[in-house]
């Protein structure tokens, strides 16, 4: 009743904002929609996903951003509504495809949503996506609450058709990851096939065509800037005041309730901005026209304010604009920043709350490996392996996805983390450029997504190094997506299993191997093995660690009623050196008052690596696993 | 209507994100405005979480410093770590329990400690044993529902939602027998001062 995508016209449901991008996108009529997850976009395709078989529509995981921009592209160049999301790092990889689109423009309504990470909740940056829009010449809607954001998507495919032309919609984590009550609409007829009409000088951009193009899009673009002044979700609230903040997306309503708490509601003009490129500028020039002084509020960089600022130089304006001089540049918005800087700019006071301070340490809680998670002991494996043969000069290449955790305490074995697929890039500079051994270590979803043009680098370079794939079957950071290495797509169907091993042997790796985490001394030595051949050899190793995400397992576990092993702690044998705690970190283990170890036993997953690297033999079996337990861990289904 | 602030603590893994849709769908049942804010990710992976509940007309998700109406604190490290949000009326819902951050060599301060320290600044605290509560309820994945009910028990949240709401919301987001299970957690939890020593 309450949940799904699709229930009846007119239910109120509770909706993540990317859930509401979903029925937005259902409720233009898409047929096609692909992404690579990545957090705060993931929601969108997953949702989408859950629904395909009975829409019919098509929906996939792509290899990659740039990978899945293209497919979507080339639905909608064949008159099939399509939709690509991705988080904003994952706009950089698809970078190239999207500035080509603006060139040719589309058939269909093609929407492109970039989830941008202001705060940089779960990402390397927090670059402001609204820039491709400016770069490329492609539109920017915004919106502020999952309500809203579900008619702005579906008005943004109906406006993306009627102008023949790509469109981004940004959304940030604040609308991504907030849940809300959304209103559905009708869901129009679906078309899923549409048909290629052979046009080379639109579709082919080689130059000759291209500086045609050029031409028709900056055309297209003067008639865009006309367009955006109809969009409705783009309003002045008038109030006659001499005054006017413009808020953009998601600053709309915290301007709203800061007005509120400032007892300001109703006393200054507002300009609601849901399409920051272009700015709708009739309508910002009725705005300006009455105001004194005008306060810009954003998230991150001054990309309005840029806007605004050149309108009013180009009509001489008289009027004073503030921005990024009095809202923080840096970060997400608050009530309390958002407050704070209108307070400043309409000269009112504001009190800042009281402050209630404990007099207690309180710890910092990083976020940390999952009990029994695979990556951890492959971390401690390789660790071990390296001091085995006194390497000390070893050069960790991280990448991203769960293991970069593994940078943190205790573990401490990433040494460069720079983007998705940098780790296998790097390594191939570090093997060349410094007498260090570089150690690449990726995750298999990382892997198809950009390792292997790296990969056949090194080959073809001969870069010595140490590949290391931790493979746990699946896109574990994002919350258990699909990969070509599952077996499994989007919707749940079968699909063939492309696993690391065969692709490093297709490409040329001459030394590849599989270990099990779980199976330390043998780990340790595989590990080893590969080491001493990266050194004698001076060529490249690739070794793949296998074993399912153990957070993904315990839910399927639980749901098929198959029961775990446990471990616990014999006290009398335990010496309190706390290797099991400490070093290899596990959280369902803790020191009692006297250091001694405890297990808890909700927590264990019966992985068994502690009770292996115990020296004193203290950790024991204190339950049997129940059958099929093994199959479904090392399977990952 | 006034916006009630709400917010939920604890640690990856306890149920943050799926109280508060709980929470949400009641509100949707009851006819109340609300917006929930999560962050993703790291959610389930041991760390710090936070979710932001506001209710009634809220046209932003995020509760400003010092104006939470109520918390609902899964752990008292994160009780203390948000207290940011708190004020001396703010009604603090605290289940009696630390889990310890995996960091080497980690201090930890006691549960009589963090109590004490809370008294002396005049926080108004309900200390609630969720982990027992949930035990008897026979689902110790529970506490996080357990909790919901100490809360409701005030009465402070009955304009925006009413146990009724919650317990057809718990019945719309899990198959039955689990259900069933949490909505006794529920009432555990609404009568949590009997069951306390």
């Amino acid at each position: 009743m309450l949940r799904g995508l699709l229930a009846p016209v007119g239910s109120s449901v509770l909706l993540l904002g990317n859930e509401a991008i979903a029925r937005g996108a259902i409720e233009a009529g898409i047929g096609f929609a692909a992404a690579y997850p990545g957090t705060p976009s993931t929601e969108i395709i997953e949702s989408l996903a859950r629904v395909a078989s009975k829409l019919g529509i098509h929906v996939e995981w792509s290899t990659n951003e740039k990978v899945a921009f293209e497919a979507a592209y080339g639905a909608a160049i064949s008159g099939v509504r399509s939709l690509v999301a991705m988080k904003h790092v994952g706009v950089n990889v698809a970078a190239d495809p999207l500035m080509s689109s603006a060139y040719t423009g589309v058939e269909a309504g093609f929407v492109i949503v970039s989830a941008d990470d202001p705060n940089m909740w779960s990402s390397q940056n927090e670059q402001d996506n609204r820039f491709y829009g400016l770069h490329a010449f492609i539109p920017v809607f915004e919106s502020y609450c999952p309500g809203e954001v579900k008619d702005l998507t579906k008005y943004a495919f109906d406006f993306s058709e009627k102008m023949r032309h790509p469109v981004i919609l940004r959304s940030t984590t604040r609308l991504s990851h907030v849940r809300g009550t959304v209103v559905f609409g009708e869901v129009p007829k679906i078309k899923v096939k549409g048909k290629f009409s052979k046009d080379p000088s639109r579709w082919t951009v080689i130059p000759a065509h291209a500086r045609k193009l050029r031409l028709k899009l900056l055309d297209k673009w003067n008639a865009i800037k006309e367009a955006v002044n109809e969009v409705p979700f783009n309003k002045l609230e008038n109030y006659d005041s001499n005054i006017l903040i413009i808020a953009s997306g998601i600053a709309y309503g915290y301007v709203k309730d800061s007005l509120k708490m400032l007892d300001l509601d109703g006393n200054i003009n507002v300009l609601k901005i849901s399409t920051p490129v272009p700015i709708p500028e009739k309508l910002t020039l009725k705005a300006l026209e009455s105001a004194d002084k005008v306060l810009i509020v954003e998230e991150l960089e001054p990309i309005v304010e840029l806007e605004v600022k050149k309108l009013a130089f180009d009509h001489r304006l008289d009027v004073e604009i503030y921005g990024k001089d009095i809202v923080p540049q840096m970060g997400e918005l608050t009530i309390d920043r958002v407050a704070e800087a209108i307070a400043k700019f309409a000269g009112v006071s504001i009190m800042p709350p009281a402050e209630l301070k404990l007099n207690i340490e309180i710890p910092l809680r990083p976020p940390t490996f999952c009990p029994g998670c695979p990556h951890r002991a492959s971390f401690i494996e390789l660790k071990r392996a390296l001091a085995q043969l006194k390497i000390k000069e070893a050069i960790y290449c991280g990448d991203i996805g769960c293991y970069s955790l593994g940078v943190l305490q205790p573990l401490e074995a990433q040494d460069i983390i720079i983007e998705m697929g940098g780790s296998i890039g790097v390594a191939n500079g570090l093997a060349h450029a410094t007498n260090q051994m570089p150690i690449a270590v990726m995750g298999d979803s990382t892997f198809y997504h950009a390792c292997i043009p790296g990969l056949i680098n090194s080959i073809y370079n001969e870069s010595p190094m140490l590949v290391v794939v931790l493979d746990n079957r699946i896109t574990a950071m994002t919350g258990h997506q699909p990969h070509p290495g599952t077996g499994l797509r989007a919707s749940g169907e079968k699909s063939r299993k492309i696993l690391p091993e065969d692709i490093a042997q297709g490409v040329g790796v001459h030394y590849i191997d599989v270990a099990d985490p779980y199976n330390v001394d043998e780990a340790i030595n595989k590990i080893k093995r590969a080491i001493n051949y990266v050194k004698d050899k001076r060529k490249i190793a690739l070794i793949v660690m296998r074993r399912a995400c153990s957070l993904l397992i315990g839910m399927i576990a639980r749901r098929k009623g198959i029961e775990s092993p446990k471990y616990m702690v014999d006290v009398e044998k335990c010496r309190a050196c706390g290797i099991c705690y400490d070093q290899f970190g596990c959280p369902a283990i803790y020191p009692r008052e006297d250091g001694k170890a405890v297990i808890n036993e909700q927590l264990c997953t019966g992985c068994s690596v502690c009770a292996q690297l115990c020296p004193f033999n203290a950790i024991i079996l204190a339950k049997k696993a129940g059958e099929e337990w093994e199959k479904l861990y090392l399977e990952g289904e | 209507m006034k916006t009630f602030n709400l917010v939920l603590c604890g640690v990856g893994g306890q149920g943050l994100i799926t109280l508060g849709r709980i929470i949400g769908n009641a509100a949707i049942i009851h006819g109340t405005g609300v917006l929930i804010s999560e962050v993703h990710g790291m959610a389930q992976r041991g760390g710090s979480v936070i979710v932001h509940v506001r209710l009634g007309e809220p046209e932003s998700p995020l509760i400003p410093k010092g104006r939470a109406d109520a918390m609902l604190c899964l752990e008292l490290l994160e009780a203390c770590r948000n207290l940011i949000y708190a004020n001396n009326r703010t009604i603090i819902v605290a289940n009696r329990r630390i889990i310890r951050p995996s960091i080497p060599g980690v201090k930890l301060p006691s549960i009589q400690e963090i109590l004490s320290e809370m008294e002396k600044i005049k926080l108004n605290v309900k200390v609630v044993e969720a982990q027992k509560l949930a035990l008897k309820a026979g689902a110790p994945l529970s506490e996080n529902v357990v909790m919901l009910g100490a809360l409701l028990s005030t009465k402070m949240l009955d304009e925006y939602l009413r146990v009724e709401d919650v317990e057809r919301a718990i019945r719309s987001i899990f198959p039955e027998k689990i259900a069933e299970v949490n909505i006794k957690a529920l009432h555990l939890g609404l009568k949590y001062k009997q069951h306390q020593s």
